[in-house]
């Protein structure tokens, strides 16, 4: 290939572009001006813009993970990129959904609440499916993998459009010891000075020379830093703002690389200087491919010096379209006609002049019907000044309804904006933050006057000059504007349409059907209607929207108002949200020390929390959960079993009020505990629910050790810190969470003493020496371990605290002194029936916030002598006193061949009705439950409302496939209620 | 995002911090004394002003030290912060924030963006 361009696809054919072309420059360079089928009707649609409020133009990037709903005039290209038209089926051209439009008449507003309301079923099969294939945008992407970062930024002042205002702004703010941070959307900076034909010459050089100065001045400033290809998308409270920066402009994007850049910035204060834009206006057909705003013709000649058309019609009903007349005619492009709602007396001089001058047919007065054509403009009707239609050919037609402030961020920033009567927009009018805005976003218009608004509204910042400069503009310095919002439609047929969202297919019909069915407050009817709901939010027609509603509700655009601007301002990818937070990296997975020896020995593993616990370990390849359980939980009661229990949460409390503080966040007393003992204990909220469990130990009055379920550490952890700080800040009390510090090993099992005596072969264990719930601190191979008497499964056992650095060593120790007594590692699985057999509770499972210890019958847990704890009253508050609450109780099937489910309904009754027509009346639901292989039948805990009362009799259990099985009610503790086993 | 000051750690992201609810509610001295309903207040019972606010935060991902804060829920200043056992600032203090009987601000609520004609 000798020439230098660009070829990229757009649906299967091969184009040329040059650099730095959007795929919209590129595919009007080939004179391709079908490029799209609307949302809902399928009507051919077209480039209506040159930038990012293109409401039609999104196209699908095949290429890039089939990224959907791209603007087809903000994407470059660049070699190789794939495009696809969307929402169209079997092809642009020959478009089978097409056929909506014409049912259209049947798809007014409100459509589909009204129509597709039943019979039953129907939505989901028939109505449903129908809407997906023929409604909607692009098609979702596949196999993506994100790939964004997130920047933080702190800034003095934060300067959003890189513009003339936002030039100019930055320029006097150059070499002040303020840091500047200048964001432009575009590649290039210059905004206007690039976009229009409007600026003649500032201080008498050309303004492309004057803006590669002022860029050059700028990159040598210390203080002034750009961003450029990065859209403010979201101005929140304390001036945070967030951005997104394209870091693949014109490229295919790296493997390895970011292709968005999240910028979080904080700013004392932002000047915004982000423009206007073009609205267009409403008249039948105008959104045939062929229409396209006048200021976005203007730019792609200027820009991407591209000339969409070489004769086309403008139609405006302001003075801004006189640059793009005398850039058509200094390009020898003579336009077919110009038509001006305005009367020629309110019609610039230097426009009137210019027409004269070339001969260009004149409407002053007059508006466009409409046009007409089968998939792009062929004739474009005129309503002349004597209310004459005449029709005139032509291929495009340049629209401006007037200019509209971006004033988007500067509400979401949540300043106020005014009605401004003369320039017929919204302009902001006071600010809620630190913000300014300058140029045409505050609705000035006139260029002269920026240099004036400038040097006004930045004169507060220490260290800037006044600035100086003189700007020359092409035509009149005055903006004049007729107010008009749709022009009269000569054409009565049910299939005429004029639209007042090009993206959401909404006409103007329906606005007037809103308001005729009582939706006339505007937040209402953009719901009913889906106006300006688009991804485009209905930038170039969301005040036309206002001002047709105004008109026909007899109110002022004002008293109209106007729908909450939203973030973002334009769509964000959710990859640049998630930024790196993805996959692996979206939550830290915790690993206990033990974990490479779980690995070797087959654990499959369980998520708790952020923990990753051995769930069981498989014996042999193709061992179940079931029996690797059953096999597991038999081993512990005949011999021994470890787990591994390291992510319990431990915190250690110290200082001199350690034992006041200590019973008041526990139920139980630890008053008279003697030191180097443990206790099992209960925590509550002050509503006197079950907050979490664990054990206790107390070294002395002024330090205790106590540790937490694996999931609730760090709640517990800032549940205490809560109470020290702010309700008793004068007790001297310190709290450390020192789950990391300490790997602990769970040994049970009637063999477990012995493993332990082979293990510590220095301590005494007998039961006299080191009785239940005792512990000792003793050195072992020269570092320290906490060896505790205790048990969570109902057998003899101990639990050991070691180093995590020596916890491997350790653990692997204790199996080389029980190889003659097979210690079995086991699972939380296996842990959680064990400790069911015993009717020993599990926070989260048999609790769930709504549970007292009263409901559990751990009444002996209370410390009755207590004055106070937290949660203390609660428990004689009359509703936690009833008889009737949920209590926890065993239950047993009567056939004890059957198994109970977890989670079902526990109910009174023994039949469920065939047809349920009123509610069946519930009294619990089942806990937990297993098959205990050591009682050789299942076992299950339930919570039931007055379950000690019922202890003894049977009642019933719902099952999956809606059945019943009876059970017995017991007490919940199933094996060796003596505790024989656990003191043996 | 809002920006709070850490009244131990200065100007921080939000992010950073734990909301804790309304401030200043005290906890019943003698517990056993009070009346289901007395107790029930303190447990369940917060205000809800459209307004001005006292409430706690915590700097959960700092220096995870309690602090007292002055809000306007209507526009999500945070006007003022306090260390815990500090005296709380007179409600007076903030009286002329509030341009209407509501609490409504004239600007900033969220409730309007369009000046009232
Ligand atoms: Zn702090």
């Amino acid at each position: 290939m000798t020439d230098n361009k660009i070829y990229f696809k757009f649906d299967g054919k091969r184009y040329g572009g040059n650099k730095g072309d959007t795929i919209a420059s590129a595919l009007l360079r080939n004179n391709v001006k079908l490029v799209g089928r609307s949302f809902k009707y399928h009507r051919p649609r077209g480039i209506y813009t040159c930038g990012i409020e293109e409401p039609n133009a999104l196209v699908q990037i095949i290429n890039e993970h089939n990224e959907p709903n791209v603007r087809a005039t903000v994407k470059k290209i660049y070699e190789g990129m794939v495009v696809k038209s969307q929402n169209r089926w079997p092809s642009l051209k020959r478009d089978f959904g097409s056929v909506n439009n014409l049912l259209s008449p049947i798809f007014s507003a409100g459509f589909y609440y009204k129509t597709f309301m039943g019979p039953k079923g129907f939505w989901k099969n028939l109505y449903e499916p129908l809407i997906r294939r023929t409604a909607g945008l692009g098609k979702p992407p596949h196999e993506f993998k994100s790939k964004s970062t997130h920047l933080h930024h702190n800034v003095d002042i934060l300067i959003i459009g890189g513009g003339l205002s936002g030039l100019l702004a930055a320029k006097k703010l150059a070499g002040t010891n303020k840091d500047v941070l200048l964001i432009e959307r575009e590649n290039e900076l210059g905004g206007i000075l690039k976009n229009s034909n409007k600026i003649k010459s500032i201080n008498d050089q050309e303004a492309l020379e004057w803006l590669e100065k002022t860029e050059r001045l700028l990159k040598n400033s210390t203080n002034i830093k750009i961003l450029k290809n990065t859209t403010v998308t979201t101005y929140n409270y304390s001036n945070h703002l967030t951005a997104i920066e394209d870091k693949s402009v014109g490229a295919q994007p790296e493997n390895k690389k970011p292709e968005l850049v999240l910028h979080k910035i904080r700013t004392e204060n932002t000047i915004l200087a982000n423009g206007h834009i073009e609205r267009f206006l409403s008249f039948r057909n105008n959104d045939l491919p062929g229409v396209m705003l006048a200021a976005s013709f203007e730019k792609y000649i200027q820009r991407y010096d591209v000339v969409p058309d070489n004769n086309p019609i403008i139609f405006t009903n302001n003075s801004s379209t006189f640059s793009l007349l005398q850039l058509l005619i200094n390009r020898n492009c003579k336009p077919k006609a110009y038509i001006d709602v305005r009367d020629v007396k309110k019609i610039e001089r230097e426009t009137l002049n210019l027409l004269e001058a070339h001969n260009i047919p004149f409407y002053p007065k007059s508006e466009v019907e409409g046009c007409d054509g089968n998939s792009e403009i062929k004739k474009i009707s005129v309503r002349t000044k004597k209310n004459k239609i005449i029709k005139i050919k032509a291929s495009m037609l340049c629209v401006s309804g007037g200019l509209n402030p971006d004033i988007h961020l500067f509400t979401q920033s949540k300043g106020l904006v005014k009605w401004d009567e003369k320039i017929l927009t919204f302009k902001p009018e006071k600010s809620f933050q630190n913000t300014i805005t300058l140029g045409s976003v505050s609705g000035n218009f006139i260029f002269k006057n920026i240099i004036e608004e400038i040097n006004k509204k930045l004169s507060f910042i220490d260290g800037t000059n006044d600035i100086d400069l003189k700007i020359e503009v092409n035509g009149s310095e005055e903006f004049n504007i007729k107010e008009i919002w749709e022009t009269k439609n000569n054409n009565k047929s049910l299939w005429s349409k004029s639209f007042i969202d090009l993206q959401n297919d909404v006409t103007t019909k329906d606005l007037t059907q809103a308001i005729r069915e009582g939706f006339d407050r505007i937040e209402h009817l953009k719901r009913f209607t889906t106006n300006s709901m688009g991804t485009d939010q209905g930038k170039i027609s969301s005040i036309n929207a206002l001002g047709i509603v105004s008109k026909l509700l007899r109110k002022s655009v004002s008293e109209v108002g106007t729908t909450t601007y939203r973030p973002p301002y334009n769509p964000v990818s959710f990859s640049a949200i998630a930024g790196r937070s993805t996959y692996e990296f979206y939550d830290p997975e915790r690993k206990t020390p033990i974990h490479p020896w779980h690995i070797k020995h087959n654990a499959v593993f369980e998520d708790v929390g952020q923990w990753k616990r051995p769930w069981y370990y498989k014996k042999y390849e193709n061992e179940t959960m079931n029996e690797a359980v059953q096999r597991e939980s038999k081993h512990v009661r005949e011999a021994a079993g470890i787990l591994d229990g390291s992510t319990l949460g431990k915190i250690e409390i110290k200082g001199k009020d350690a034992l006041e503080f200590v019973n008041m966040m526990y139920t139980n007393s630890f008053t008279k505990m003697r030191p180097m003992s443990a206790k099992y204990a209960l925590m509550l909220g002050e509503d006197g629910m079950i907050k979490d469990d664990g054990i206790v130990c107390k070294i002395n009055d002024n330090h205790f050790i106590s540790t937490t379920t694996s999931g609730g550490a760090a709640n517990v952890l800032s549940h205490m810190e809560e109470f020290a700080q702010t309700e008793w800040p004068n007790l001297n009390v310190y709290l450390n969470s020192i789950t990391e510090q300490f790997a602990t090993f769970n040994i049970s099992g009637p063999k477990s003493r012995m493993i332990l005596s082979r293990v510590f072969n220095d301590v005494d264990f007998s039961n006299n020496k080191f009785p239940y719930m005792t512990f000792k601190n003793i050195n072992y191979l020269n570092y320290r371990v906490r060896i505790l008497r205790a048990s969570f499964t109902g057998e003899q056992g101990y639990e050991i605290y070691v180093p995590p650095k020596y916890a491997l060593t350790l653990w692997e120790r204790i199996f080389y002194y029980s190889r003659d007594i097979d210690l079995v590692p086991y699972g939380t699985e296996t842990m959680h029936l064990l400790r069911a057999e015993k009717g020993y509770i599990i926070i989260g499972q048999e609790t769930d916030g709504t549970v007292t210890p009263l409901d559990l019958n751990l009444n002996w847990m209370i410390g009755k002598k207590k004055k106070d704890f937290i949660g203390k009253r609660s428990l004689t508050r009359s509703d936690i006193i009833k008889a009737d609450r949920k209590q926890l109780v065993g239950l047993v099937p009567i056939d004890k061949t059957y198994g109970i489910e977890e989670g079902q309904h526990v109910i009174e009754d023994k039949n469920i009705p065939s047809k349920i027509d009123k509610p069946i009346k519930m009294l619990g639901q089942v806990t937990s439950s297993y098959f205990s292989p050591t009682l050789n039948h299942s076992i299950a805990m339930a919570l039931i409302k007055g379950g000690n009362r019922k202890i003894g009799s049977q009642i019933y259990v719902s099952t999956s496939n809606m059945n019943v099985i009876p059970v017995e009610v017991v007490k919940p503790n199933f094996l060796d209620p003596e505790n024989k086993r656990l003191l043996s | 995002m809002l920006l709070i000051k850490c009244p131990y750690c200065g100007e921080r992201d939000q992010s950073e911090f734990t909301n804790g609810g309304e401030a200043h509610v005290t906890r019943p001295k003698n517990p056993e004394q009070v009346t289901d309903r007395e107790w029930a207040e303190y447990v369940f019972i917060r205000s809800n002003p459209k307004g001005i606010y006292y409430e706690r935060w915590v700097h959960s991902h700092g220096c995870k030290k309690w602090f007292n804060a002055v809000r306007n829920t209507s526009t999500d200043e945070i006007l003022l912060t306090y260390k815990i056992g500090e005296t709380p600032p007179l409600i007076k203090k903030f009286q002329n924030i509030l341009k209407s009987p509501s609490g409504e601000p004239d600007v900033g609520s969220g409730n309007f963006t369009v000046k009232k004609p």
